[in-house]
């Protein structure tokens, strides 16, 4: 299982158990957690699981074409550390840590 | 008994678990009221009955669980595995596209299918790849309304249609000489069929001409296009490596599914525009964006006002039992106007700072069009028009109406400038 810990725009944060094969964005709506929409369920065509990856981006897989594009379109302001969360999958971590923008649209 | 994983969704605003423990639930509200006709010519009133009613409704007369609150709309379109898109039987939907689309099946099935045409559609290839191509025909059916000017213009007939057929022709990839009229009517045909619940036979008729007239034209173009492969969505469904038969299926489901909703975004805009010319006078002043504008467009008056589920298990929905293998309407319209999400939302207001809505649905279904109609409609035509047709208003002296329950919008929409 690998661990997944949201921390909100007001500091508070929540870790998640994740089940296998989920992907970050995946596990917060299954699990209730507020900020990650993820309008398109996870086809990278709505920028609303957008995160701020606060744990080493180096382990995880880099940025496809897809995703790039939609980085673009993202409502909060695009960072380096900023990913979709539905490309971030529980099979390219053990444990990751994300800040959530203060807004999705 | 069956052994099941008990999953747990909290909700947001309400803070009700939906969930597998069935033991807590309770029957569905059940409204015998419900009237389709009555949908057909005004749905929201009825809306906002069955939200005061519970986030689900059972209405006999369509033998379906309503769902029609936000957060309930919102948990359905997120969980594909309680709640299907894969109709077991093959009913109208089916029957009219020759085969199971890509709207009528779950991942991973699905994934593949929509895979293919969602580079197509994305932001990037809709402003470099797709926005000159929009820009043309707006302007081609601009210089038309004004050839049939200010006393006689309908802008769904003389522009809102030719304009969303001629970019159909163009994203799907037919001949670029396609009749505005033949693939309208294409469209118009497949949408009767799909909604031909009763059976109608001079429907299948239609259906059966319309499909034999699209097959003579993509006979030719998958030909040309195993070569010469485009930008197009045929084309990208042909690439990834589909059997023929759900290219054409997903081809007739496109035709179909991507007519009248930017249709009617048009005149809903202008409709819209009309009704609050404050925010008009805004929006033509550059004071908010037209993207926004198009948005609270869609909120407030959705092309599309309802989508279909099957539930896979008896499920506890926000204290509200649906038994195993129910047929769903998911009221993407109610959710949109939810008093618990949207302050005054039975009102039109561009400079809103609210929620996303659902008027695009939600989950692995999002419309693939949502780009496409926001770039085609609400960045393009609509600045167009007020550009060349300043005045641009609804005519009150001719009649508007609006008709359709799950896909509504102005029938006679006159205008003048």
């Amino acid at each position: 299982m690998s661990s997944i810990t949201y921390i909100g725009v007001d500091g508070s944060s929540e870790t998640i158990e994740a089940t296998p094969g989920a992907s970050v964005m995946r596990a917060a709506i299954s699990n209730g957690v507020r900020g990650i929409i993820g309008e398109c369920g996870g086809q990278a065509m709505c920028a609303t699981c957008h995160v701020y990856v606060e744990t080493s981006l180096d382990i995880l897989p880099g940025i496809g074409e897809d995703e790039e594009e939609m980085l673009e379109c993202t409502a909060a302001p695009r960072k380096a550390s900023s990913r979709l969360s539905c490309q971030l999958r529980t099979d390219d971590f053990e444990s990751i840590t994300v800040q959530l923008p203060d807004r999705q649209v | 008994m069956r052994a099941t994983v008990l999953q747990k969704h909290l909700c947001g605003l309400e803070g009700v678990v939906m969930s597998l423990d069935v033991s807590a639930g309770l029957p569905a509200p059940v409204a015998e009221w419900v009237d389709p006709f009555e949908l057909m010519a005004d749905p929201y009133p009825s809306y906002k009955r069955l939200r005061e009613l519970g986030p689900v409704v059972f209405a006999p007369s369509m033998d379906r669980y309503l769902i029609t609150r936000y957060d309930a709309v919102r948990d359905v379109l997120n969980d594909a595995s309680l709640f299907s898109s894969h109709s077991f039987d093959e009913g109208p939907l089916v029957q009219a596209l020759g085969g199971r689309s890509m709207v009528s099946k779950d991942d991973p099935d699905h994934a593949t299918e929509r895979g293919a045409i969602n580079p197509t559609m994305r932001p990037r290839s809709m402003k470099e790849v797709w926005s000159p191509k929009f820009t043309q025909a707006v302007e081609t059916w601009i210089d038309h309304m004004l050839e049939i000017g200010p006393e006689e213009a309908d802008l769904n007939r003389d522009f809102a249609g030719p304009v969303a057929s001629q970019n159909l022709i163009d994203l799907l990839g037919f001949p670029p000489d396609t009749d505005v009229n033949d693939m309208r009517r294409w469209s118009t045909d497949l949408v009767a069929g799909i909604g031909n619940v009763v059976d109608d036979q001079d429907i299948w008729r239609r259906v059966a001409r319309t499909t034999a007239e699209v097959d003579a034209v993509l006979d030719d173009l998958l030909r040309r296009l195993k070569h010469k492969p485009d930008h197009s969505i045929i084309s990208h469904l042909q690439q990834v490596g589909l059997p023929e038969d759900l290219v054409r299926a997903n081809v007739r489901l496109t035709i179909s599914g991507g007519m009248n909703e930017p249709q009617h975004m048009v005149t809903n805009m202008v409709w819209s525009l009309s009704q609050y010319p404050d925010q008009r006078a805004a929006a033509r002043a550059g004071d908010v964006t037209w993207g926004a504008v198009f948005e609270e467009t869609v909120r407030w008056l959705s092309p599309i006002q309802a989508d279909g589920r099957r539930s896979t298990q008896e499920v506890n929905l926000h204290g509200s039992l649906i038994p195993e293998n129910s047929d769903l309407f998911i009221l993407l319209a109610s959710a949109n106007r939810d008093e618990a999400v949207y302050s005054d939302g039975d009102s039109f207001d561009i400079n809103r700072n609210a929620p996303s809505h659902f008027g695009f649905g939600g989950g692995v279904h999002l419309c693939a069009g949502k780009y496409a109609a926001r770039t085609a409609i609400g960045e393009t035509a609509i600045p167009k028009l007020y550009e060349r047709l300043p005045g641009l208003a609804i005519d009150e002296s001719r009649k508007s109406s609006w008709d359709g329950f799950v896909f509504r919008g102005l029938v006679t929409c006159p205008v003048t400038w």
